[in-house]
């Protein structure tokens, strides 16, 4: 039988070329219905990624009971000395509390690639900020010097948004501002960023003694509880505390979900379309093989290999059509970068991150196409009545 | 010859090529058919039978010589008067009936009819005289598959004498039919001639269909050689 | 029987084969309408906007706030004929997921100059002028909540809280209002500004935007220079841009949608266009020794060439149709849901046009090969094949 089986599968595929054209649309609408799936997937993945690498455990913000985003949060500076004082806090080896209350303002920049202005975050850090961040260091100039009005920016906004390149001046309102830096943050969210000094920001937007977060590094496992006990017990605070991790994966998941949403019904209704077509593949190939499969049954051969080869026939064809979907997607869209706003209102620049258990997905639904596709037909192919087949 | 014929060709040659030779079919052929004539054309095959009937029916075109038909010459005209002709002039019966699979009897016939002016009601009225002559009034609503092939080839007749053309060309009719079909089919292409007047050339390889013709042609080596029947 | 008979027959004479073409085309067109009908909402706001309304924001961005003071200011530029302004208010309802879009106004001036999108009657502006904590509630959020005129209801902020820290303000419903334009949803509600204001904890003093309409859009530039040189090199400097360019820069922050769209819809209708083209080469070619009888019965090679150039179009206008109409429901149905963020989310009359267009060319393109080979057969050749 096993026989049998690789000798129709053979014959099968060698026929592929006999049916050059409809194969080849075959392939062709499973590899536009794979990278559309996995363009939409990469970019999902991208997104997640950038706001997942953005969240520390062991860090913890607090933000007006509320707010859901830092850009609505509003903190007063009796409630950040409050703060500073909690319990579970790390300190550093100066021995003060590594806190850092922060003012989070939307300012203008122009998008590179479409040339029209866009909200960039401008962030007023403390003096522990960067340090509370992972893998946060300058690549090209200094850090700010404090009580200057001195600037750095992320990588990522330096390469999507024009007129911040490292010594340039930038104007907010009246106010010119240096940018003496370029940091990496592990290609978190912090990359698409401008960061100055705290005080300085204050002044300079007329939001003395106004802060929107305040970032505070944990000292171990029970530290967060602790906060959040501390918070919610003194009537002063009643902020809401949570780890940095959870922020950032409550925010990246309104984004991500509606690009989930619409990247699977949109891969899975034109894998529909792509079924159509390969239906019509593979019903004219057992059309076109019906002598040859009538004969190979008048001399013995049972129906099952006629089974068996046309399926793999089908799957070969949606294998390929996968796999040139897949390697096209890598080559178009891996690292591709693009921007769209956050829940903060200001850009978030990411990634498109094509990932191998991405690419199985991809595959997986190229496969599914080519069973189903081919299964109708292999039945056909398997059933047709010797006579009929022979008279062609 | 004479001068009332209605199918006149003089001098034709025709001949194909097959990989690097130039084989002829016929080299210059005479012939003349009188308008109300049953011509039967036999021969070996390869000799050139159907070849014949397609160059009278305006369907392939001589290498040399002139084709008239009805007047008509018609190995000078364009592909598009040439189909307006043949609609115009011309009935064809085939071996194979090549009735449409997804058109009833009567849409099979009323077919030659789009390409007229006519109008529905008339289309309607034609189809059924059609119909009603090769004796299917009865089976308009039928398709191909369920009729046999002897009432196949009597929709396929009818669907020839529909746009009342001058000229029938047969194409092996009783080829693909038993005894009793076939002397059906003959004898409604007889009193087709007889009664209706309409000019038959048939080819075929069966005597016994030849003899359903007023004469016979012998095709053979690119000549005729002519036996006149008893009618 | 005529030519259109003839041609559905030649389609559905293998069923299965027909439908399955119809599937690929009315999925394709299915996600052509309802990615259009996105994009189209995405844009909504650049095609309602007014040529001569222009609008003002803090020039550093427009979530910075400017003062008060310069409604006043900007009311005695000569070419503006009047002039509003407004706060977001960052509005929910009950629970922060019940996003609300609520913007606190100057009640007679923004009534003024939105009265060209929606129908505020004379007896709502009366009572929106008289009650301080009144509020104008859009038709659809009004149906949304089951408001009435009269109900008095909370509504909070994300962003703001009152100086007793509280972050609700009680509003009473003053009127419910409808829409001027089909392109507009009635998705929002108006509180006061000096209300909203008095009651706030910070920001006192101190507007979102303002909303301007010039003499003649003629004049637009003129007067947007007028007034930002105006703030030139004074802490709150302005921005001002018509109301067109406005939308359309933040529509743009959003992401390249347009291009999203191109890409998909072009990927859907590539996949097509190679399935039903093969199809059709297939199916022509099984029907060749039909296409030499009809040539034989004196059918013209145009003739034959327009029935199946007519099957390929008929196949696409089925297949389009069916899709656009199922378009059409899917939108209908995701409209209500989504309309605070996607306002107006339908298959309008625009894009079924285009759908015909692309219909009719998909038609003729997989007709194309097809088409032209029966319209090259020889009768002869065809009668020797099959």
């Amino acid at each position: 039988m096993l026989k049998q089986i690789a000798a129709v599968t053979r014959i099968n595929l060698r026929s592929i070329p006999q049916r050059f054209w409809p194969s080849l649309s075959t392939v062709v609408a499973v590899a536009l219905v794979v990278m559309v799936l996995l363009s939409f997937l990469a970019m999902s993945a991208g997104f997640r990624q950038t706001l997942a690498s953005s969240g520390a455990e062991d860090v913890a913000i607090a933000l007006r009971a509320g707010a859901q985003a830092e850009i609505n949060s509003a903190i007063t500076r009796d409630q950040v000395r409050l703060l500073e004082d909690a319990p579970g806090i790390a300190r550093g080896p100066d021995g003060k509390p590594l806190v850092s209350a922060e003012l989070y303002l939307i300012v203008d920049g122009i998008k590179r690639s479409t040339g029209t202005k866009a909200n960039l975050p401008l962030r007023g850090i403390g003096e522990a900020g960067p340090a509370l961040r992972k893998g946060v260091h300058v690549v090209a100039g200094r850090m700010f010097a404090p009580g200057s009005n001195e600037v750095v920016v992320g990588k990522s906004l330096l390469a999507e948004f024009s007129g911040f390149g490292l010594g340039r001046t930038v104007k907010f309102g009246t106010a010119r501002w240096t940018v003496v830096g370029v940091f990496e943050a592990d290609g978190s969210v912090f990359e698409s960023e401008i960061w100055g000094d705290l005080p300085v920001v204050q002044s300079l937007f007329n939001r003395n003694n106004t802060f929107q977060t305040v970032r505070m590094k944990l000292d171990g496992p029970g530290a967060l509880a602790a906060l959040k006990a501390y918070s919610d017990h003194d009537p002063r605070l009643k902020l809401e505390v949570k780890s940095e991790k959870e922020y950032f994966s409550e925010q990246s998941s309104q984004t991500n979900d509606l690009i989930q949403k619409l990247g699977w019904p949109l891969a899975i209704a034109m894998a529909f379309g792509a079924l159509a077509g390969a239906l019509n593949t593979m019903y004219s190939s057992v059309a076109s093989r019906a002598v040859e499969i009538a004969t190979l049954r008048a001399i013995g051969f049972s129906g099952f290999p006629a089974f068996v080869g046309t399926l793999a026939e089908s799957l070969v064809l949606a294998g390929i059509g996968g796999a040139i979907g897949a390697v096209a997607t890598w080559l178009v869209f891996d690292g591709f970068t693009a921007s769209t706003l956050g829940a903060n209102f200001a850009q978030v620049v990411f990634s498109f991150r094509l990932t191998p258990a991405t690419i199985g997905q991809g595959v997986v639904l190229a496969l599914v196409v080519g069973l189903v596709g081919g299964l109708l037909p292999a039945i056909r192919a398997a059933r047709m009545p010797i006579v009929k087949g022979l008279q062609g | 010859m004479n001068d009332s014929a209605l199918v006149r060709l003089s001098g034709v040659g025709k001949g194909f090529v097959k990989g690097r030779d130039a084989i002829s079919i016929f080299e210059h052929l005479d012939l003349a058919i009188p308008e109300g004539d049953f011509v039967a054309v036999m021969g070996p095959s390869g000799s050139g039978k159907s070849t014949l009937l397609n160059l009278l029916g305006g369907i392939d075109r001589p290498d040399t010589g002139a084709i008239e038909i009805a007047g008509t010459r018609i190995d000078g005209l364009s592909e598009g008067r040439l189909s307006r002709w043949r609609a115009a002039t011309i009935g064809f019966v085939f071996q194979f009936y090549n009735l449409m699979p997804m058109l009833t009897a009567a849409q099979n016939v009323e077919l030659p009819l789009l390409l007229t002016r006519l109008g529905g009601r008339e289309r309607r009225a034609h189809v059924a005289a059609a119909l009603e002559v090769v004796g299917l009034a009865d089976r308009a609503k039928h398709y191909p598959r369920e009729m046999s092939g002897g009432q196949q080839q009597r929709v396929a007749i009818a669907r020839a004498i529909v746009s009342d053309p001058k000229l029938l060309l047969c194409d092996e009719p009783t080829g693909d039919l038993d005894r009793g079909s076939a002397d059906e089919i003959l004898a409604m292409l007889k009193s087709l001639n007889a009664d209706l007047g309409k000019t038959v050339v048939m080819v075929t390889h069966d005597p016994a269909a030849a003899r359903y013709a007023k004469r016979t042609l012998h095709l053979d080596k690119g000549h005729f050689e002519e036996k006149e029947l008893a009618a | 029987m005529n030519d259109g008979v003839l041609i559905a027959k030649n389609l559905f004479r293998k069923k299965l084969r027909a439908i399955l073409m119809i599937v690929s085309i009315l999925i394709a067109f299915a996600i052509f309408g309802v990615l259009a009908a996105f994009e189209r909402a995405f844009n909504a706001g650049q095609e309602v906007s007014e040529d001569d309304r222009l609008v003002v924001v803090n020039k550093i961005n427009f979530t910075q706030p400017l003062p008060i003071s310069y409604f006043n200011r900007i009311a005695a530029v000569p070419g503006v004929r009047q002039v509003t302004y407004a706060n977001w208010f960052g509005g929910y309802y009950q629970d922060p997921k019940n996003f609300t879009i609520v913007m606190a106004v100057e009640p007679a001036t923004y009534l003024d100059i939105t009265a060209s999108d929606f129908a505020y009657d004379g007896a709502m502006r009366e009572r929106f002028e008289r009650t301080r904590t009144g509020a104008l509630v859009g038709r659809q959020l009004a149906a949304k909540w089951g408001w009435k005129v009269g109900d008095r209801i909370p509504i909070s902020s994300s962003i703001f809280q009152q100086k007793d820290g509280s972050h609700s303000w009680e509003v009473e419903i003053v009127g419910v209002f409808d829409k001027n334009k089909p392109q507009v949803d009635t998705n929002f509600m108006l509180i006061r500004w000096d209300y909203f204001d008095e009651t706030r904890s910070f920001g006192k003093d101190t507007i979102g935007w303002l909303i301007l309409k010039t003499d003649s859009p003629a004049i637009n530039d003129r007067v947007s220079e007028t007034i930002d040189k105006m703030f030139e090199n004074s802490f709150y400097e302005t921005a001002t841009d018509t109301e067109k360019a406005f939308n359309k820069a933040f529509m743009a922050q959003l992401g390249n949608v347009a291009l999203i769209v191109t890409l998909v819809v072009g990927a859907a209708f590539v996949t097509i266009l190679m399935i039903v083209g093969n199809t059709m080469v297939m199916a022509v070619r099984e029907r060749t020794r039909e296409i030499a009888v009809l040539k034989t019965l004196g059918f013209s090679g145009a003739r034959v060439l327009r029935l199946v150039l007519g099957e390929t179009l008929l196949l696409a206008l089925i297949g389009g149709g069916i899709g656009i109409a199922i378009a059409a429901a899917i939108t209908a149905s995701m409209r209500d849901s989504l309309s605070t963020f996607v306002p107006n989310l339908e298959v309008g009359p625009g894009i079924v046009l285009s759908a015909v267009g692309l219909m009719v060319a998909l038609g003729l393109a997989t007709g194309l090969v097809p088409a032209w080979n029966a319209f090259r057969l020889k009768i002869a050749d065809g009668m020797g094949r099959g």
